[in-house]
């Protein structure tokens, strides 16, 4: 009996201590895992007496193309039968960076990590250079940290004012040319157009995301003298004066105009994503606000719906490159661990990257199946929305500003958002918000 | 007990039976507590490999931290609010399904359930039924108090987080208070009633302090879980309008997770744990001293 409470005691205890120590047994089973698939390996070997396999895992943190992901990864292994690919992915609500750097901490980084674009900076020490390799010759838009090309872009997003095409082909009479609106005065006469037609010219969207990281961001990425990361050293440093930037108070002044022709303006907070997308689609407004990922919103009330972009003008100077670009990017970025990986591991990796790229089925994946706009000029694929044609056409005719909700804080959308959110109710006034956007900054150091 | 001399021998009876709980306790509770005061000395991103010791800079900045002070004393405003009302509707509520009214075990369940649906779906929930639901009442019956989606409204975004806060716990601190009516001595009542006092004077002078052993549960319960309070405040207002309604765990959170500045966030998590424990527990103090005997 004696014995039996004290074996019940030790074995509480294990269990206890087992299930607090979950990590260690965990990396045991890895290493464990690893053996195998290296014994796996050797069978291989003296199966086939090829040449050993490589294996890599690519982290993939576009959950909803997990599946597409793997079956793209088949394909390539079956092209590269020398090569083994294991793809593994964040869940829908799980942070990336977070992931990536639970994977480092246990030692076991996957050698292609997907990324948001703004993180691959924090990952530098980490990622291998790749600068050197054919694709960056054919990159749309070049990325670069420190001047060196270390990440691979996959899914370019832009967005700018969406219109509905039928409603402004009928109330332009004729095929509207977007390229037409390149001043703040020329968007007021379009609306002035659309309204005396019968039809509200746009709804703002209210969401914080929406007006702090990409409405507000406009003003960063449109300095005359220095890029987005340039200018948020500004910022930081209280230099800014925002009250008198020209392109903080273009776009402000767009975004009066904006606001007067707004179909929400007596009740402008209560517009929401759903409610400013559906008024589009059906043609009882002309335009909102907002990005390329919009179109599988708009397609669910009107199928049948074309779409295009009007840059968000910050001037009334038609020469203004920002008049008549939209805001894109690649908002997810692949990067190669040079920590971790073998050389054989990083060559195969950058095989796989080339595939994407020069390959008919790798562009076959990015186009077709994960529905995504490719980052390459060389990929002529037709895209399958009209959203995405737009933003292609921006993003390879170098009609594009830089997509500055990429480079800010975590919290700026929510903290600036809200400020701007206060402009649009019209509770701040300009000053107020200029203070408010400054003292933000000021608290980053 | 008087058997177990040896000290080695008492140990070991009560690690049987305690030290799993301990163990686990240790390991959920004590070793974050512990380590989460010690990450408040370090200035860390939740990434970065290096992470510096920077002494007391992080609780420096707490204090600086205007925003923290701002979501505290709204927190503060929002527990006075809803404590307030959940208990009195929660004893009223009590009171009205234990009085012998017609189906009144139709109305327990039903006043009940709000708080078995957990709160992101009832900030969900709610935030349809204010921002939908009301304005086209208040554009069909021209009554303008509905006219706009409340949580476009500084106040009334506030409010609309206190009704359905306490639309979420009335019903669950009535549960609370009806155990406690049930206990309050009939023969005390019956001689009251004889003696004439009227239903408000029973009240008055026997139910409510018999059943403060009942009031120090349900005060504890709706102050704690108002002062922590984020799944709601999260899927209704987001903190919105305009950042108005950003709670203090929100704040936290926020810096933490979305600022990437665990330190700071940490420490303010801490200031927060400090302040409650600090409120709740002389809560306690004081409502035991109220407490009566039959």
């Amino acid at each position: 009996m004696k014995k039996l409470s004290w074996l019940t005691l030790v074995l509480v205890f294990m269990l206890v201590l087992s299930a607090c120590g979950g990590n260690s047994s965990k990396n045991n089973e890895g290493n464990a895992n690893s053996g195998a698939s290296s014994s796996g390996s050797q069978n291989s070997q003296s199966k086939g007496g090829g040449s050993e396999k490589v294996k890599i895992t690519i982290l993939n943190s576009k959950a909803e193309i997990h599946n597409q992901m793997t079956e793209a990864a088949q394909l390539f292994m079956s092209a590269n039968p020398d090569i083994e690919v294991e793809v593994i992915s964040t869940t829908q609500d799980q942070s990336p960076v977070e992931r990536a750097s639970a994977l480092y901490a246990s030692g076991t980084p996957a050698t292609l990590t997907m990324l948001d674009t703004g993180d691959i900076e924090k990952f530098a020490d980490k990622a291998l250079d790749l600068s050197n390799e054919k694709w960056v010759a054919d990159l749309a838009q070049p990325f670069l940290v420190d001047g060196k090309t270390i990440s691979f872009p996959f899914a370019v997003e832009g967005y700018g004012l969406i219109y509905n095409k039928e409603v402004l082909d009928k109330v332009s009479g004729g095929s509207f040319d977007p390229a037409s609106i390149n001043t703040t005065a020329k968007l007021e006469a379009l609306f002035q157009k659309i309204e005396q037609a019968g039809i509200v010219p746009l709804y703002i969207g209210s969401m914080d995301w929406s007006l702090g990281n990409h409405f507000l961001a406009i003003a960063y990425a449109t300095q005359p003298d220095t890029d987005v990361k340039g200018f948020i050293e500004v910022l930081k440093q209280g230099k800014a004066d925002l009250v008198n930037n020209p392109s903080f108070n273009g776009l402000l002044d767009t975004f009066d105009v904006m606001k007067r022709y707004n179909g929400g303006k007596d009740d402008p907070m209560a517009v929401n994503y759903e409610q400013s997308t559906a008024m589009v689609a059906k043609g009882e407004a002309a335009m909102t606000f907002n990005g390329n990922w919009l179109i599988t919103e708009l397609l669910k009330s009107n199928p049948e719906g074309e779409y295009g972009f009007v840059p968000v003008p910050i001037s009334n100077n038609e020469g203004d490159h920002a008049n008549s670009s939209v805001a894109v990017d690649a908002t997810k970025q692949f990067f190669l661990d040079a920590e971790k990986s073998t050389p054989a591991q990083q060559e195969a990796a950058k095989k796989f990257l080339n595939w994407l790229v020069y390959e008919a089925e790798g562009q076959d994946f990015q186009v077709n199946k994960a529905n995504v706009i490719p980052a390459f000029k060389n990929i002529n694929l037709e895209l399958n929305n009209s959203l995405a044609i737009a933003i292609n056409q921006y993003n390879l005719s170098g009609k594009s500003i830089e997509f500055a909700g990429n480079f800010v804080p975590g919290d700026h959308w929510k903290v600036l958002g809200a400020s701007m959110q206060k402009y649009l109710a019209d509770k701040a006034d300009r000053a107020t918000l200029a203070a408010e956007i400054e003292d933000y900054w000021k608290s980053m150091q | 007990m008087l058997t177990e001399r040896k000290l080695s021998k008492r140990l070991y009876n009560q690690l049987l039976f305690t030290g799993p709980t301990l163990l686990a306790f240790t390991c959920v509770i004590l070793v974050p507590f512990v380590y989460g005061i010690y990450m408040t000395f370090f200035k860390w991103d939740g990434i970065s490999s290096s992470m510096p010791f920077i002494g007391l800079d992080n609780y420096q900045a707490v204090l600086q931290d205007k925003k923290f002070w701002a979501s505290v004393w709204l927190t503060i405003k929002y527990v006075a609010a809803s404590v307030l009302i959940i208990n009195v509707l929660g004893f009223a509520l009590a009171y009205l399904v234990t009085s012998g009214i017609r189906g009144q075990n139709f109305f327990r369940a039903s006043f009940f359930s709000p708080n078995l649906i957990g709160g992101l779906v009832l900030g969900f929930i709610w935030q349809f039924i204010f921002h939908i639901f009301l304005p086209s009442v208040g554009e069909s019956t021209g009554w303008s108090i509905f006219e706009k989606t409340w949580l476009g409204d500084e106040t009334k975004a506030f409010w609309a987080l206190v009704i359905v806060t306490v639309w979420q716990y009335a019903g669950y601190m009535m549960v609370i208070f009806i155990a406690g009516l049930m206990s309050v001595p009939k023969d005390v009542l019956e001689a009251a009633r004889i003696d004439g006092a009227s239903g408000f004077r029973q009240i008055r002078h026997m139910i409510l302090p018999l059943m403060v052993p009942s009031f120090i549960v349900t005060v504890f319960l709706s102050l704690q879980r108002s002062f922590m309070v984020y799944d709601v405040n999260y899927a209704l207002t987001g903190g919105g309008p305009f950042g108005s309604t950003v709670m203090a765990s929100m704040h936290v959170y926020d810096k933490a997770f979305q600022r990437f500045d665990y330190g700071v966030g940490q420490a303010e998590a801490f200031v927060l744990f400090f302040i409650v424990a600090t409120i709740t527990i002389t809560q306690v103090y004081m409502t035991k001293k109220l407490e009566v005997e039959a």
